[in-house]
């Protein structure tokens, strides 16, 4: 090798200089990307609503490595893990917000063809997004960032904690289950419709659905041979091409992606279970599906579930008979309700959404609670890990000034993991992993 | 104000109670059958509930001034009264008779007139109805159809000549929707991606017809600076004036000193004729003079260009505030604040204008910048300050949530008696109509609601809503399908 004019050098040494500062970095990465270590805690003298099995007045709840390791009356926790006085204040589990478009920019709806599927949301997630704060302070600890409703199949969503400031992996809820999106009636008519394209009816919605899954049974299908071919030793054969449309749309098929469908009207969503009994997918459950009062012995008998508006109405055609007592009318003839945002406003206050419930019809405070929290988990497939007080799960918690369930009760400290990720009464943003300006 | 014609009988109480025992029969939610004893029906419903329900209807609608015998007093009794202007009273009676609220105290103290109709209001709050300082009611049923929508005419940025009166849907769906939770009177705006859209009416939430429920046309006139009224959008090639705020206030500047000169040439051709009529006899006859051209658009804003009435200046940051607040000065126009959302860092300047903000909604987004709860707590802030604040839905479907927004704003600071003034008395103060309006006071106009709790909380039921000294039929379009399906 030649010897380099010295400007090469000084660049050689710049890269060495770069290369060092990376190793350096990787090695103590800065405050911001750091996953603290945990810190185990005791919560006393807590009114704990624990979303399963009641509330415990004056109760106590012991963290360790992030997780629920003890709830009762009183815990067993060893001497000098740091203790916090609750003062009487309620506790209850983390918000979850199980339908949700918050830090995805303007990329929410692939809107260029009605069948995306291969669409992943988490390569449009911005972690940085401050309205993930802002639910953060409302209670939110976790949400599903679906895509939106202008396709029949929309793409496959991301689940996220809200640890604003922390690295964009450590938002990520680790080996979350999939989920994709799908959509029916109104949203896709009016994109492809308004562009005298397939589909503008509801006619049109279904047949483009259906077609694709066809298509996707075929390749299924050619996989299979092929995979059989390979079992059995055949060395020759030449594998089908690989098509990310069609991969998704064959995990839709095998149950390894759970779909979500956006739905408002009762005949669709009775469209909708029977193509899913046709294809054999596994169809989790319906949004917005304010027409669920109408069909909830047919959801309940597909074990369905609903994630639906506590009182949105009327905005478009296929809102008009949406009424406020939908959520409870379907839990009480069994199907499994949450109560989500669609919203980077309402996500903000989804207790006072949840409380609606015991206005309209008549559900208990757990059972309004359980909307927000464990009904939610299990439509996205975490139940078993966040959205009750029950040892075992994850420390995701709320610490409230008032009364959870009313206009006047607001968070004011939220944890995630066991750690303290909002507090109130911190100056600022309120924040403690993300401080302005860094 | 024109207050003639406003005998608003609904429904017999009989129907009402029909309809209200009917309801109550279907209905499996425990939670429901609270409704007050005399609302209650001794015997079962002879009717099938479709039926009954389609009955109703028809009465409402064939039947608006129905007899009614309006000489017998309503007597709530036992309740715990929010009067607004002189406390709380637990144990209460307040009677309603021919539309007004007659007498109001402690039941020890009141002389309950022997042929009142006795309705037992115990573990019952009961309260003024709400108003709502800006909805959309009876402008839109559907928002995504636009032909249920007049909201706004798109064609030019200048048109106070449109009266929302004029498109006021009496039979609007969406109107015992919002009634149901104690929303008795609201201001009706136009859309507001105008400078100045239209003219405000201000309604009640009940009544035989349009003309019934339409109480004030033309109360008052927004005129709106936050930037969303510039014809800016689509890029340059589809872009129009007004495309900047300059635009904007050019605009606005110049119909005002159109609307001066147009007042100038109508008061230059009275004194002629005025003068020619005095003189007609004289030698030195003057001739008839020719009257102005009229113009509607210029006429419409006479009445704010001489202070008569209130304009709604609308604006959010605090650089467009100021801008409008200096156009407003330099015209003379008396004017309230409407919404302020991001004006946090001029507040004792706004304080030091005197005057009273429509403030909100409270649910608009901070800035990226701020803190989450920087316009949550924004009422708190004006109130510190002496600034009267009254709240609005901003809204048509969810006119129903207004007292949540007022309780919500308790958690920021706002004291719990300043949110319930805020949609009540401060609000029919600003909206002139103090005297029948806002309290439990007598002498005002009877517009009552009973709940089974805080009127500012999400939780709280309203069982019954008075409105004009009537029981209105706790019936809408939703709980006639509630209890369609819930069987």
């Amino acid at each position: 090798m030649p010897l380099q004019s010295s400007k090469q050098t000084h660049k050689l040494a710049l890269l060495c200089l770069g290369l060092a500062t990376l190793a350096t970095l990787l090695a103590t990465p800065p405050a911001f990307a750091q996953s603290s270590p945990h810190h185990d805690v005791v919560i006393n003298n807590a009114t704990v609503m624990t979303a399963t099995h009641g509330t415990i007045k004056n109760g106590s709840i012991y963290i360790k490595d992030g997780k629920i390791a003890a709830v009762g009356e009183t815990v067993n926790a060893p001497a000098g893990v740091t203790v916090i006085d609750a003062g009487g204040k309620y506790l209850t589990p983390g918000i979850i917000d199980c339908h949700s478009h918050i830090a995805l920019d303007d990329d929410v709806n692939e809107a260029t063809s009605p069948i995306t599927p291969q669409m992943i949301m988490k390569d449009a997630f911005d972690y940085q997004d401050k309205a993930i704060y802002r639910a953060l302070a409302g209670g939110v600890t976790t949400s599903l960032l679906l895509h939106g409703s202008a396709n029949m199949i929309g793409g496959q969503a991301v689940v996220i904690k809200h640890k604003f400031g922390d690295s964009r992996d450590a938002l990520l809820f680790p080996n979350a289950p999939r989920s994709i999106k799908f959509a029916s009636g109104e949203n896709p008519k009016r994109v492809y419709g308004g562009r005298d394209q397939l589909p503008s009816t509801r006619m049109g919605n279904f047949e483009v659905q259906r077609a694709a899954l066809v298509e996707a049974q075929d390749y299924m299908h050619e996989w299979d041979g092929y995979d059989a071919k390979v079992k059995r030793g055949d060395k020759d054969v030449d594998p089908p091409k690989r098509d990310l449309k069609l991969d998704a749309l064959d995990d839709v098929l095998r149950g390894k992606l759970m779909v979500q469908i956006h739905c408002y009207r009762s005949d669709e969503m009775l469209t909708e279970m029977a193509m899913a009994k046709e294809f054999g997918y596994n169809l989790r459950a319906f949004h917005h599906a304010v027409e669920a009062y109408k069909v909830a012995d047919q959801l309940a008998a597909n074990n369905v579930g609903i994630a639906t508006w506590a009182d949105w109405w009327g905005f478009k055609n296929e809102a008009w008979d949406a009424i406020p007592w939908n959520a409870v009318i379907a839990m009480r003839k069994g199907v499994r309700v949450a109560i989500k945002s669609d919203s980077e406003d309402y996500n903000r206050r989804l207790n006072q959404e949840a409380a609606k419930t015991i206005r309209y019809g008549g559900a208990t405070e757990e059972e309004a609670l359980r909307m927000i929290t464990l009904n939610a988990a299990w439509i996205i497939g975490i139940d078993d890990r966040v959205g009750s007080i029950d040892v075992g799960k994850d420390a995701d918690l709320v610490i409230w000034d008032g009364y959870p369930l009313s206009s006047v009760g607001v968070p004011e400290k939220v944890f995630i993991d066991g750690e303290i990720y909002f507090d109130r009464t911190q100056p600022g943003l309120g924040t403690t992993h993300y401080k302005e300006g860094e | 104000m024109p207050r003639t014609n406003m005998l608003s009988v609904i429904l017999s109480e009989a129907a009402a109670a029909r309809s209200a025992a009917a309801a109550e029969s279907k209905d499996p939610y425990p939670h429901h059958k609270t409704q007050p004893r005399s609302l209650r029906s001794g015997h079962s419903c002879p009717l099938p509930l479709p039926l009954l329900l389609l009955l109703v209807l028809l009465l409402t609608l064939t039947l608006p001034t129905q007899a009614q015998d309006d000489a017998r007093p309503i007597a709530l009794k036992g309740g715990k009264l929010l009067t607004i202007t002189h406390g709380t009273i637990d144990n209460g009676v307040i009677v309603l008779q021919a539309g007004k609220i007659v007498a109001v105290g402690p039941s020890a103290s009141v002389n309950i007139p022997a042929n009142a109709q006795i309705v037992d209001a115990t573990g019952m709050t009961i309260y003024p109805g709400l108003i709502d300082s800006e909805t959309q009611l009876g402008l839109t049923e559907i928002s995504f159809e636009t032909m249920t929508n007049d909201l706004l005419e798109r064609s030019d940025e200048i048109m106070p000549h449109m009266h929302t009166a004029d498109a006021f849907h009496a039979e609007s769906v969406l109107i015992p929707v919002a009634r149901l939770n104690g929303i008795t009177n609201a201001v009706v705006a136009p859309d507001s991606e105008d400078t100045l859209p239209g003219q405000d009416s201000f309604i009640q939430l009940a009544g035989a017809s349009a003309t019934e429920m339409l109480l004030i046309r033309d109360n008052a006139m927004p005129l709106n600076f936050t930037g969303d009224q510039r014809r800016n959008k689509g890029g340059f090639e589809k872009q129009k004036f007004p495309a900047t705020r300059m635009g904007l206030a050019s605009q606005l500047r110049q119909t005002f000193i159109d609307a001066q000169e147009y007042k100038a040439k109508w008061a230059a051709y009275d004194r002629k004729k005025a003068d020619a009529a005095q003189n007609q006899t004289s030698k030195d006859k003057k001739p008839e003079p020719s009257a102005p051209k009229r113009d509607l658009k210029l006429e419409a804003l006479l009445p704010y260009l001489d202070g008569k009435k209130t304009v709604v200046l609308a604006a959010e940051t605090a650089s467009d505030l100021q801008t409008a607040v200096s156009l407003a000065n330099e015209f003379h126009l008396k004017f309230v604040l409407n919404h302020i959302s991001h004006s946090q860092p001029v507040l004792d300047y706004v304080a030091s204008l005197k005057v009273p903000v429509i403030v909100g909604p409270i649910y608009e987004q901070p800035k990226d910048d701020e803190r989450y709860d920087a316009v949550y707590s924004l009422p708190a802030q004006l109130y510190k300050r002496g600034v009267k604040i009254v709240f609005a839905s901003y809204s048509a479907h969810n006119v129903r949530n207004l007292p949540d927004a007022a309780g919500f704003a308790t958690a920021f600071g706002l004291p719990y008696d300043e949110a319930l003034k805020a949609i009540t008395l401060n609000a029919a103060e600003i909206w002139g109509v103090a005297d029948q309006l806002g309290s439990l006071d007598v002498g005002k106009t009877a517009n009552i609601v009973m709940a089974n709790g805080d009127p500012l909380d999400v939780k709280t039921d309203v069982k019954q809503v008075y409105i004009q000294g009537k029981a209105i039929p706790m019936v809408s379009r939703q709980t006639q399908l509630r209890d369609q399906y819930s069987k």
